[in-house]
């Protein structure tokens, strides 16, 4: 019965090979086929979080029959449970999105780069096998990069070729990392390659060498410092239901598959110093994007670099070390694809509605466009961490986990980032609500799935606890390693 | 002494990263990453090599014991095919560049500021 997990990968891959037959029959019931498929997509997900979390145990899918080592193995564990959930569901919003937004031809092909996004992402985090994790890395990206390209101009053309670039180099770095790693220990499997760990199997230069570089292949998808040029310039070029799903999800995945590597070796020696690494660059993730967005003019482009600020939050929260870190960690990251969710959808809406992203079509939004206008104020007064906002618990317990693993400089660095974070924030919102004229204009229906977005921000904000309780059970899935170990049953070879 | 296949390999590796950092042109940078990804795939395949065995066919004369490691080939199997795949979704974005903007200089595009 838990094989029916298997559908979260096999779904979206049958359903993108189907699209072209679907086209040949009628064009017009391409975006219908893409909301059906992500709505049975989150019924999956939704069936799998509810089987993980109430049974506590992971599920477990062999490929093929072959138990791990020999064979991949999927491991839906908490985590995995969890995003495949907010894939979906973010998704499904996009796809509604998608009615309005996507106006240029070839529809066909952006419903089967969209659905192969979704598939790469969801199988980035429940894979088991780091080679296949590099296999889904790469689904995701070169259906991202096709992506980036979509509208044609100058400048999508421009973005994408950034972003083909430093992918390009990102992942061969990567497979150099797996390709040590595999020298060293013999293994792919995420589970055998701890227990390796573990039982101190692992030469420490190895260990050092091949996570450095498995951390600069993911830094280039999880949008980390030096390598991150080129996602502000995606975010402004991209379609916008896809800056919604780049933003809410790809990231993720990218940063969840550099926190399971990274703690996979935690028994390693020289260990501590790859955490080291990780950390300045979160560090400077953060202040460099808070910064740059301070100075933008075009809302889109701004709230990209917001992005990748909270982005740098949760690598931090990654690179302490400790299982609050790692807990609040994953808990910023469900309050941050709630919140960017929202807001590139609400971006790209007013964007669709009224032409553009610049800071001037913002000017009077509230009289113009008042829900779309309350959905986005609610999404950046939560960004900045206002308390009663689901977000200011999550920074609030980053901040104290920063602090308990002794780290007072990137705290405080990162408290000050949060205080331009506010700056640019409510200019925006002061454009929005006490400036400018407008007559109204009428908002369509899915101004209403903006609204429920913003009323789950302010629910979670106003009852933290049970979201706390959750993103604590996932934060234990990537922290407690050994029952990681445990719970994949490796079989033993002579 | 460290093995030809290794330094050959990472020189590969190397001379790849130098074009994509040095170059100016969008097809020198492109030809750099396929040198780079070539390098990639030969340090894999080197790994999985045991000198003096033969290829991980299973015929009359050769079992599992008189075979290099098949892993790294499956491996490298998948990332050739995604290395090509890469390449050739950059070249189609290279001709849109050379359609929008009339040159393959990464110095003269740049309408992307921020």
């Amino acid at each position: 019965m838990s094989q029916v997990a298997s559908l979260l990968i096999a779904l979206p891959l049958i359903s993108a090979f189907f699209v072209p037959v679907l086209k040949q029959i009628r064009k017009s019931l391409i975006f219908p086929y893409l909301v059906i498929i992500t709505l049975i997509q989150t019924g999956i997900a939704g069936w799998v979080f509810y089987e993980v979390y109430t049974t506590g145990k992971p599920i477990l899918i062999y490929a093929g029959g072959w138990k791990p080592p020999v064979g991949i193995n999927l491991y839906i564990g908490h985590f995995a449970a969890l995003f495949a959930l907010v894939i979906a569901i973010v998704s499904f919003l996009t796809a509604l999105f998608s009615f309005k937004a996507i106006n240029v031809e070839p529809v066909d092909k952006y419903a089967m780069l969209f659905l192969l996004l979704m598939l790469g992402a969801t199988g980035m985090i429940a894979t088991g096998d780091i080679f296949n994790l590099f296999v889904f890395m790469e689904i995701t990206a070169i259906t991202a990069y096709a992506l980036t390209a979509y509208n044609k101009t100058g400048e999508a053309a421009e973005a994408s070729m950034k972003y083909i670039v430093l992918g390009g180099i990102g992942s061969s770095f990567f497979l150099v990392g797996v390709a040590l790693l595999y020298g060293a220990t013999g293994t792919l499997n995420m589970a055998q390659l701890a227990e390796f760990a573990s039982e101190g199997n692992i030469a420490p230069v190895v260990a050092q060498v091949g996570l450095a570089l498995v951390i600069f292949g993911l830094a280039v998808e999880a949008e980390l410092f030096p390598l991150n040029a080129w996602a502000p310039d995606a975010y402004q070029a991209a379609p916008h239901p896809i800056t919604a799903m780049f933003s809410a999800f790809v990231v993720k995945a990218g940063l969840y598959a550099m926190a399971r590597i990274l703690y996979l070796l935690q028994d390693a020696q020289g260990w501590s110093s790859v955490l080291k690494l990780l950390l300045i660059m979160a560090t400077l993730t953060v202040i460099f994007a808070e910064l740059s967005a301070l100075r933008q003019k075009d809302v889109k482009r701004m709230i990209a670099y917001s992005s990748i600020g909270q982005i740098g939050l949760i690598a931090l929260a990654f690179s302490l070390g400790t299982e609050a870190g790692v807990s609040a960690g994953v808990f910023h990251m469900l309050n941050h694809a709630i919140v960017k969710a929202l807001m590139f959808l609400a971006i790209g809406y007013v964007g669709v509605t009224l032409g553009g992203t610049r800071l001037e079509n913002f000017e009077g939004l509230g009289k113009k466009m008042p829900l779309t206008a309350f959905a986005l104020s609610v999404g950046a007064v939560s960004t900045v961490g206002v308390p009663l906002f689901n977000v200011f618990w999550s920074k609030f317990r980053i901040i104290v986990a920063t602090l308990q693993a002794g780290h007072v400089w990137p705290a405080a660095l990162v408290l000050f980032a949060s205080v331009v974070e506010a700056v640019y924030y409510f200019r925006l919102l002061h454009l929005i609500w006490f400036s400018g004229e407008g007559e109204r204009v009428r908002e369509s229906w899915f101004v209403v799935f903006l609204i429920i977005l913003a009323l789950l921000i302010i629910a979670i904000g106003v009852y933290p606890t049970p979201a706390w309780e959750i993103a604590k059970r996932a934060g234990s899935d990537i922290f407690a390693v050994a029952n990681y170990i445990k719970n994949v049953p490796l079989i033993r070879l002579g | 002494m460290i093995s030809a296949y290794y330094f050959g390999a990472i020189s590969l590796i190397l001379i790849g990263l130098y074009a994509v950092l040095v170059k100016k042109n969008i097809l020198k940078i492109l030809i750099g990453l396929s040198i780079m990804e070539t390098g990639v795939n030969l340090l894999l395949i080197s790994i999985g090599y045991v000198s003096g065995r033969s290829a991980p066919i299973l015929s009359e004369g050769i079992g599992p014991l008189q075979a290099v490691d098949p892993i790294p080939q499956a491996l490298v199997l998948t990332a050739i095919v995604i290395g090509v795949a890469t390449t050739a979704m950059a070249l189609s974005v290279a001709i849109i560049l050379y359609e929008k903007y009339g040159t393959l200089n990464i110095e003269e595009i740049r309408r992307l500021r921020g």
